[in-house]
């Protein structure tokens, strides 16, 4: 650029390179995040109907053994023992279940990212959106008004993606959520 | 004859979950993908109780609940949230909305089938 290049020229120079670096790496980040979501879904899925098979083999495993058992005559403890084996088929059914449902809630928190990202694209392009002509002279008062103006676009644009985001997810365990009839 | 549920949940797994859940307690299934859906499904047959997600494309389930409500057939059926949304605010609004109760996801289904049969019955 040019020695006698005036200031707030070179400052909308910086502020359209600082607005392109940064879009480029969010627009990479977004591909990252859209993959990483088409992944995770993919493969609960597919793990969710495998499930859902495997359930399904199971309780007619089950059916033909509880009618075994009325036919045949086990013996007390063969009976306790399958029985056991029933509970804990069922214990374990109920956690997948619960443990399938956290894809759900990761997906929540990866559109959540996606649409920040988004929105920081949006916030950036507010760094090179200016229409204002630039006189000769006045520099001082025209840097200022410039950076007013980028200032309060800046936060416009922030408060607008706050208001505009879904809740966050806040779990932290795999503990299952509360319930309350009203 | 079975009762029915309309299941409304923009997330596909989750919804798989939820019907799972409910049709191996007995229960119809009826699914629907958004507020809208749901309340188009909720207008061509009355079912039993509607479980809805909040946070949704096209209509959120506050809004179904409010729309569901208007609707004579639906004045008395039971509507609960199921939701990952956990705030007293919200569950103030759900309730304001004409919600019957607030369940946070992610659910146990043993949980789930024990309040809707206390809801409806099995």
């Amino acid at each position: 650029m040019h020695m006698n290049t005036p200031p707030i020229l070179k400052l909308r120079h910086l502020l359209t390179d600082v607005s392109d670096h940064g879009k480029q790496h969010l627009m990479r980040v977004e591909a990252d995040l859209l993959q990483t979501t088409y992944l995770l879904n993919k493969a609960i899925e597919d793990l969710s109907a495998s499930f859902i098979s495997v359930h399904d083999s199971v309780t007619k495993q089950q059916q033909i053994l509880d009618s075994l058992v009325e036919q045949h005559h086990f013996n007390h403890e063969e009976t306790k023992q399958l029985e056991v084996f029933k509970q804990n088929i069922v214990n374990e059914v109920n956690a997948v279940i619960t443990g399938l449902q956290f894809q759900d809630l990761t997906s929540q928190l990866l559109t959540r990212t996606v649409n920040h990202v988004n929105g920081l694209k949006d916030l950036l392009q507010e760094l090179v959106t200016h229409d204002d002509a630039i006189v000769p002279g006045n520099e001082q008062e025209q840097l200022i008004s410039f950076l007013e103006e980028v200032d309060r676009k800046l936060h416009a644009s922030s408060h607008n993606l706050a208001a505009g985001s879904r809740p966050s997810v806040k779990s932290k365990d795999m503990a299952t959520g509360d319930i309350e009839l009203f | 004859m079975a009762k029915t549920i309309l299941a409304v949940d923009d997330s596909g797994s989750l919804r798989q979950m939820v019907a799972f859940s409910l049709k191996a307690a007995g229960y119809d299934v009826v699914q629907a993908v958004d507020g809208q859906d749901g309340l188009d499904k909720a207008k061509e047959k009355t079912v039993d109780l509607v479980l809805t997600d909040q946070n949704m494309p096209i209509m959120d389930g506050l809004t179904l609940i409010k729309n569901l409500r208007e609707l004579g057939s639906y004045q008395k059926v039971p509507i609960l949230m199921l939701t990952t949304e956990s705030s007293d605010e919200m569950k103030a609004k759900g309730k304001a909305a004409g919600a019957n109760g607030w369940l946070v996801k992610p659910f146990d289904p043993k949980r789930l089938i024990e309040v809707v049969q206390k809801v409806i019955g099995s």
